[in-house]
């Protein structure tokens, strides 16, 4: 068992979330940052799905009921009973060891991954929280005091103190595509996304980060019939300022999608906080292919060398 | 075949995991028709990497997995399925679904005066009619439905409320919905409904599904 001791931000258990769901209004919702999770899943012997805690906001801490492997990537800083330990690494608790962690400005998000994952039963074969609605995780809600989590049986960790560094970024532009209604939108409103900064308004969260920049107004004021959308969709609302949907967005709506994110690079823009400035970059959905297969190929790797690091 | 003067739809990207599909510009029986052709159509003949098909009202996106297909290989199987759809007749014979409804909404005095029809008036009009599930979405078990009655159509809420009860039975536009769960939401509630809209424990899940036939039933 983990023993929530206090988790006074945004703690919900996220594994990769629902991969269908769709087409019954159920978002794939899961870690906001898929490679920081599954980055920690890989440092403690887990498969890329186990679940895992998603941490932001606020400090959070957990005592272990028994000797476990852990390891936290993506925003955070950790003690292990009030001594440091390092993120990005494969670290190792006594039963009845305490750890606090505690969010960096940045990345957003950050992730706490423990040997065997948590081993609550899934909902509709996810065990992430889907907080909107309160569907799955830990009862539907964030993680408060007081909660005890069942672990599931670990598996071989590499060895305490393993590190391969943490996410390695791509540093330049947001790269996006056209969006199915990219024509509803004046030409120069495209160049506009793709050329202009625009920062990431305090107001964003879990269903979507919303941006301040130039007004990017669509031709016609008249509401799209309501129609799917997706997890990086790029939507235009009357007042121009860009909304990307993210996780827990809603499945459908109304908005013109100027564009979308490539998959390449969702990750990369979770990371960034309230306040900082993104560029965008216009590409064909030719490059987002090659960038996504590369991108998969080179993580995919990364985490093989992980695996292959533990003991036999 | 397809019907005989319609144009093709446009095929494009929705990010790099999914293809949307549109039919129309604006709201249109006949778009509406060959969203649910096609979608019966890939349901049969489901192409490679397909992961789910989602409904709009005029368009039908296809989510699929980019380690199993492209966006080129997806847009022309998915162009092949619209060749083969059949006439958009009713595919859709669809279940009739009964939702019992306590009509005390905050907002039915409001309608009422709004629409110049008495209460039970709406109520009449509201409960009298056979709506169809045209899409899902908004929050898991959310249905848009169509067929309101169009003297009760009015649009959206001026202000949002940040929280309705969960199971209000609601209209805007020319449309009526049940919230599934306590969500922000801008539509007119006329009542509330015990059905479960959405339960995780259920299977399928979802009470309503694209294509089932809905009656409300007044209740006391």
């Amino acid at each position: 068992m983990l023993e929530i001791v206090k988790a006074s931000g945004l703690a919900t258990i996220q594994d990769l979330g629902w991969e269908v769901g769709r087409a019954i209004g159920l978002p794939r919702s899961g870690a906001m940052d898929r490679a920081s999770l599954r980055l920690a899943n890989a440092l403690v012997g887990n498969q890329d799905d186990h679940a895992g805690i998603e941490l932001a906001l606020g400090p959070f801490s957990a005592r272990f009921d028994d000797d476990r492997s852990f390891a936290f990537t993506g925003g955070l800083t950790g003690q292990l009973d009030g001594v440091a330990v390092p993120n990005d690494t494969t670290n190792l608790a006594r039963a009845g060891q305490r750890l606090e962690l505690r969010p960096t400005a940045r990345p957003r998000f950050g992730y706490l991954a423990l040997a065997g994952g948590i081993a609550i039963p899934p909902t509709l074969g996810s065990r992430s929280t889907y907080l909107p609605t309160g569907i799955g995780g830990h009862q539907g809600r964030r993680l408060a005091t007081g909660d005890r989590l069942p672990l599931g049986l670990a598996t071989a960790a590499p060895p305490p103190g393993f590190s391969l560094g943490g996410i390695m970024e791509e540093p330049g532009p947001i790269r996006v595509i056209p969006g199915p209604q990219a024509h509803l939108f004046a030409a120069e409103a495209l160049g506009r996304l793709g050329s202009e900064p625009f920062v990431i308004s305090p107001t964003s969260d879990r269903m979507g980060t919303r941006l301040k920049g130039p007004p990017l107004t669509p031709l016609v004021k008249a509401t799209l019939p309501s129609e799917a959308t997706c997890i990086g969709a790029v939507q235009v609302p009357d007042d121009g300022q860009p909304i990307v949907l993210l996780a827990d967005g809603p499945t459908v709506g109304g908005y013109s999608k100027l564009a979308a994110l490539i998959t390449a690079d969702l990750d990369r823009f979770v990371r960034m906080g309230p306040g900082e400035s993104v560029r965008f970059r216009v590409v064909s959905i030719a490059d987002a292919e090659l960038a996504l297969r590369a991108a998969t190929a080179a993580f995919d790797g990364r985490l093989a060398t992980i695996r292959g690091a533990i003991p036999r | 075949m397809t019907v005989p003067g319609s144009s093709p739809p446009v095929i494009a990207p929705l990010g790099d995991q999914a293809l949307t599909v549109t039919f129309a510009a604006r709201v249109d029986a006949e778009a509406a028709a060959r969203v649910s052709a096609l979608r019966h159509q890939l349901q049969t003949r489901s192409p490679v990497g397909v992961i789910e098909l989602v409904p709009g009202y005029v368009a039908l996106t296809v989510h699929y997995r980019p380690t199993e297909t492209d966006y080129e290989s997806l847009r022309r199987a998915v162009a092949d399925g619209v060749a083969a759809s059949v006439d958009p007749v009713e595919r859709d014979a669809g279940r009739l679904v009964t939702i019992p409804v306590r009509y005390d909404g905050p907002d039915l005095a409001e309608v009422a005066t709004a629409t110049g029809l008495q209460p039970d008036q709406v109520i009449a009009r509201h409960a009298g009619r056979e709506y169809r599930v045209v899409l899902l979405g908004f929050v898991p078990g959310f249905a848009y439905l169509t067929g309101l009655d169009p003297a009760l159509e009015l649009p959206r809420r001026s202000a949002p409320r940040p929280r309705v009860p969960a199971g209000s039975v609601a209209i805007a536009g020319a449309q009526t919905g049940v919230y599934p769960a306590a969500t922000p939401g801008g539509w007119h509630l006329l009542g509330t409904t015990t059905s479960a809209m959405f339960d995780p424990t259920r299977r399928p899940p979802n009470l309503l599904e694209v294509g089932d036939r809905v009656r409300f039933e007044v209740v006391r």
